[in-house]
């Protein structure tokens, strides 16, 4: 495809009228970096590449906008295939793609419908790919419905940034929402406060005390619990239950209907039994718009510096009008991944893990007492439980050099620290 | 983009590579590490590589439990600590608390699980589950029953039950230190 | 520990409902929010948006997707190079030169079988001028971008006729917006409040007092005394309570200290939880249940004490529960104490003057606490108040400062020859602005901000801020034509820039 200043040979006069507004001017709340006209189009539309994670809810949703902004390199990674229940937001699919790959029929889809775009699939998990394939990203949208996976990008992106490098820093915006209410959120890695940082705002998945399942059921809920914690593992053993099979939801839901009749509760349902038991989060295509918007809005912003981007958190709540809050949430020392000290090291070859304990409880500046050493493979030397000290001690004699390749990294935890902190070690001779 | 990428320039300080062992990895490296258990409490890992997988031998030195030792199979996943860990008991015993299939009542196992405990709570929760049993919320109904009913039975239970014995028809696994 | 086996319970006789059906898969994650109620509301809708935009097509995507009977689109251009680039629903150039309404209608009946689209290349004018009619038989209206003057006639023909529908109107510019929704009035059922609703200790009904007093706390069995309900528990130490002090509740603070000690006396083990939350919930029992004043407004609304036998049911409902309310009972209408409910439920029923569905007394009475009704005012009425206006600058400048700059911008547009470039200047469009306000008042600090950016992309449909819209929009029609929910009352200011929303 040659490459032209202003964009590609599909593109046709006109096409960015709208767009071109505001990347031919600044505004008067847009950085002074902004460079207005054809630099910024170029890198827009001929540089810019730009990674999805979820091609669900909001994934649909931000594919379409992206496209349509003038992004033409974009990827997109998504393990799931569709299902029936996804047709009422997933806009790009529809009845006949059910049991297709989420990733894929998005990509094709956005591929026919805006010319000159070029969408790249991935059906998998964001875990299968390196670092390598995340550093070719400027940045990284994330329209996730999972914390885990949530933890495991965010934690990745931040362990990207190289201070040597300020191409390492991906920007990552995470969108998310819950029936009327969502969040959209811009994390600088290392710069801002992170995903880990703010794990405990997090809404828990209502839980009930067991034993009020096991006897003093009042909630059609306990009931739907008692089938699927108790029962299903006392009456099928080590068999796993599918949430997706409807054989196994049917008989959940029987179980569970029989145990609300004999407490007299009422509101055991097929799709409450589902609900549970599948922690379903409802969702619609309205909320997951505009929290797919004010995510791609400011990735936008952030690529072309058009305007200022969000500092850093957007909370938006729809059930009693529309009420939403912007604020800054705070980066926090003691967060596991973004916080606590990182150290270079430059040791001899020749050092032991003992002198390497010894040299670290001796540094004035970091204060640690009884540290337990690890790498991201395996553990070093731990201190307590005693079986676990006993297992480790012999690597005490070992040479650093043997545990730890050159550059390679050490975790570091003791009770004096905050969290954590981390060492890469390279060796003197 | 260029905006952003001044920007680091600019944060030497915050500029510095994290390790690439997860936050749920370092997390249980720390709580095991600074785990503070008294001599009636042991953890072990049948595998000493792998932090995530492990048992607790409670071996209760007072109340009616005394002389059993009682173990717990922990099983941590890659999402803790926002879920909490899997706890259940490892043998058949006769406790208001647990139920013959393992299950433990023990609210901050659910309901009241949150990222700033760790294990060491757990495991003091687990224990005092056996210095004082709670009858008020069953999970093995008919031990709790005979707990509030009649403290003489239900005491005899237990010892007979920490002996390998049969109650009502339910064979219980011997838990007695050798 | 239960026994009991789970074959048997298989094979027992409860009434089982069969797995969901194809539709009710499809919606389930909406049905969890708006239940069947608010679907078939949905589905029996009729849209009309006015112009196939970006944002138009966006808006529509998300009504179409979760199932409204009907749309139509009006709109007579044909699809522009422009158009074609940032509308989603228009396939490149090979859309450029075809009717904009058939086009979009065409891809977005794509989305759902259920959904019937209908384009309609009419202009407004035309409409406006020759067949008014035509529009009342819409649920609502929604507008966006749509030219000053016409927009004022729409939104007076509109306003003229209670029984006409509510109008939407949406304006953008770049990356500012403003949702607007002209109606007269809102009544909100099923409001879904966060709250729950008052318990009424201080004024039992008889069975739940009589059930409170008999209980044998001191004999019960430890396990059952650790489980009587804290309402139990306060409603019962109360009643005695009153015994000893003249049949009044606790009043001053050492009483209210004394009751909550009491509380706690009553414990049999040092924890038992339910005497904790009883004396957590102590001021439950000083507290007097009243009806909440916002109800209480309702019973003196106009429409409730003029009623009618054509009124709308909700009035009516109204109506019956201020009688009901009248008699001192108010709160066992809900659902918490069952039977208690259905005893009230049928004397409620007998102030009705006009019959009800079972179905909308059940949710009235259930939301009794919860019932909301919206009072709307006319497009307009805030920029002809200039005193609001000036009101506004200090109580609400950013959000006021938006504003200004879009009503500048399409005062300004008006004043253009048609179809000639909309190139405002800041001057332009500032003093547009301040012709709005009473003379000598200054303009929000905000504002320069805010026209800026109308200056930099007065006609700019960005893709982001139309598919933010889209979901604003259609997140208020859902709420307006479901009845649950509560929508917005006044304007919705957009900014896209530092990412806030904000109301007017």
């Amino acid at each position: 495809m040659a490459s032209q200043p202003n964009g590609t040979s599909t593109d046709w006069p006109g096409r960015y009228y709208h767009i071109d507004q505001v990347l031919n001017t600044p505004g008067p709340r847009t950085d002074p970096a902004f460079l207005a006209g054809d630099g910024v189009k170029t890198f827009l539309r001929n540089q810019a590449k730009i990674l999805v994670i979820g091609a669900g809810g909001l994934g649909c949703e931000i594919l379409a906008n992206l496209a349509l902004t003038g992004f033409k390199d974009i990827h997109v990674i998504d393990m799931d295939t569709i299902d029936i229940s996804n047709l009422n937001r997933q806009f790009l699919f529809r009845q006949k793609d059910v049991g297709q790959p989420k990733a894929t029929v998005a990509a094709e889809f956005i591929m026919k419908r805006v010319p000159g775009v070029k969408v790249t699939p991935y059906f998998g998990k964001i875990q299968d790919k390196d670092d390598d394939y995340y550093l070719q990203f400027n940045l990284i949208i994330c329209g996730l419905d999972s914390v885990e996976a949530r933890r495991w990008m965010n934690a990745t992106l931040v362990n990207l940034v190289d201070p040597e490098n300020p191409e390492s820093l991906k920007p990552m915006i995470d969108g998310g929402t819950e029936g009327f209410k969502g969040q959209a959120r811009v994390i600088l890695p290392t710069i801002t406060s992170c995903y880990e940082c703010s794990l405990d705002m997090l809404n828990k998945p209502t839980a009930f005390p067991i034993c009020t399942i096991a006897n003093t059921p009042r909630l059609p809920e306990h009931c739907i619990e008692w089938a699927s914690v108790l029962e299903w593992p006392r009456v099928h053993g080590d068999k796993k239950m599918d949430t997706d099979d409807p054989d196994h939801i049917g008989w959940l839901y029987k179980i569970a209907a029989a145990r609300a009749a004999e407490f007299k509760i009422e509101g055991v349902t097929w799709s409450l039994t589902q609900g549970v038991v599948k922690n379903i989060i409802p969702a619609i295509a309205s909320t997951n718009a505009i929290i797919a918007a004010a995510c791609c809005n400011e990735a936008f912003k952030i690529a072309t510096s058009s305007a200022a981007y969000l500092n850093n958190y957007f909370m938006l709540i729809g059930t009693d009008g529309i009420y939403s809050y912007t604020f800054e949430h705070e980066k926090r020392d003691d967060c596991p991944v973004c916080g606590g000290e990182a150290l270079e090291m430059t040791i001899s070859s020749e050092m032991t893990i003992e002198q390497l304990i010894e040299t670290l409880v001796e540094k004035q500046d970091i204060q640690i007492k009884k540290p337990s050493l690890s790498t991201p493979t395996k553990q070093i030397y731990l201190q307590a439980p005693p079986q676990l000290e006993k297992a480790t001690r012999p690597n005490l004699e070992k040479k650093v050099s043997e545990l730890v390749p050159p550059g390679g990294e050490v975790t570091v935890t003791a009770t004096t620290l905050p969290f954590s902190l981390s060492l890469r070690i390279s060796y003197s001779t | 983009m260029i905006k952003i990428w001044s920007m680091k320039k600019n944060e030497e300080a915050a500029a510095k590579r994290k390790p690439k062992t997860s936050a749920a990895q370092i997390r249980v490296q720390k709580d095991l590490t600074e785990l503070d258990l008294p001599s009636t409490m042991q953890t072990n890992f049948p595998d000493p590589a792998d932090l995530l997988n492990f048992t607790l031998t409670i071996t209760p030195d007072e109340g009616m439990y005394k002389g059993g030792a009682f173990k717990f199979s922990f099983a941590i996943n890659t999402n803790y600590p926002h879920d909490p860990p899997k706890v259940k008991c490892a043998q058949t015993i006769y406790h208001p608390n647990v139920d013959l299939e393992g299950n433990v009542c023990l609210n901050i196992l659910r309901e009241d699980w949150k990222p700033v405990l760790n294990l060491n709570s757990v495991m003091v929760g687990l224990q005092y589950l056996f210095l004082e049993p709670n009858a008020d919320d069953p999970l093995n109904k008919e031990a709790a029953l005979e707990m509030s009913k009649n403290r003489d039975q239900f005491l005899q239970n237990v010892k007979m039950s920490m002996r390998g014995g049969n109650i009502k028809g339910v064979q219980y696994d011997s838990v007695l230190v050798r | 520990m239960s026994f009991t086996n789970s074959i048997d319970i298989e094979q027992s006789t409860v009434v089982i409902e069969a797995a969901p059906d194809n539709k009710t898969r499809r919606y389930d994650r909406q049905l969890r929010l708006w239940a069947a109620s608010g679907q078939s509301a949905l589905e029996s809708s009729r849209i009309l948006v006015i112009s196939g935009s970006a944002t138009s097509t966006s808006i529509l995507k998300n009504l179409v997707l979760p199932g409204i009977g009907h749309f139509t689109i009006l709109d007579p251009e044909k699809v522009t190079p422009e158009d074609a680039g940032n509308n989603f629903f228009l396939e490149g150039p090979s859309s450029i030169g075809k009717s904009r309404a058939e086009e979009t209608v065409r891809l977005l009946v794509e989305l759902n079988d259920g959904v019937e689209g209908k384009a309609e290349m009419r202009s407004l004018e035309e409409v406006l001028a020759k067949d008014k009619e035509w529009l009342s038989d819409f649920t609502i209206v929604i507008a966006h971008n749509l030219e000053a003057v016409l927009l004022d006639q729409l939104a007076s023909f509109l306003w003229e006729d209670t029984s006409n529908p509510p109008l939407v109107i949406v304006r953008s510019s770049g990356f500012l917006a403003e949702v607007y929704i002209q109606y007269h009035e809102h009544a909100v059922i099923e409001s879904h409040p966060e709250t729950t609703q008052s318990l009424q200790i201080d004024k039992p009904f008889p069975a739940l007092l009589e059930y409170a007093m008999s209980l044998d706390f001191e004999n019960m069995d430890v396990t059952d005394h650790g489980h009587i309900p804290y309402v139990i528990i306060l409603v019962r130490l109360l009643e005695e309570w009153k015994k000893t002090h003249n049949g009044s509740p606790p009043t001053t603070y050492a009483e209210k200290q004394e009751f909550k000690k009491s509380v706690l006396k009553m414990r049999k083990k040092a924890d038992e939880e339910n005497f904790e939350e009883a004396e957590a919930q102590a001021y439950r029992a000083w507290t007097t249940t009243t009806v909440p004043s916002e109800i209480r407004e309702l019973f003196t609304e106009p429409k409730v004490l003029s009623l009618t036998p054509t009124s709308a049911p909700f009035f009516h409902l109204v109506h019956a529960l201020s009688r009901f309310a009248s008699t001192g009972s108010y709160i066992h209408l809900q659902k918490l104490y069952k039977a208690r409910a259905e005893e009230e439920k049928a004397i409620f029923k007998s102030y009705l003057q006009v019959p009800v569905s079972e179905d909308m007394v059940d949710a009235f009475v259930k939301n009794s606490h919860a019932l909301k009704l919206l009072k709307g005012k006319k497009w307009g009425a805030l920029d002809a108040d200039p005193q609001a206006l000036a009101n506004a600058v200090e109580t609400a400048p950013k959000q006021l400062a938006t504003h200004l700059a879009l009503t500048a911008l399409s005062s300004f547009a008006t004043k253009q020859q048609p179809n000639a470039p909309l190139t405002p200047t800041m001057e332009a469009l500032t003093n547009e602005a301040l012709a709005l306000l009473p003379p000598g008042t200054e303009l929000p600090e905000e504002f320069e901000a805010a026209v800026g950016e109308v200056v930099r992309a007065p006609t700019a449909d960005l893709p982001n801020t139309a598919a933010l819209l889209g979901g604003v929009v259609a997140q208020e029609v859902i709420k307006m034509i479901t009845k649950q929910y509560i929508p917005i009352n006044g304007s919705c200011i957009i900014d896209l820039i530092e990412t806030w929303t904000g109301v007017l």
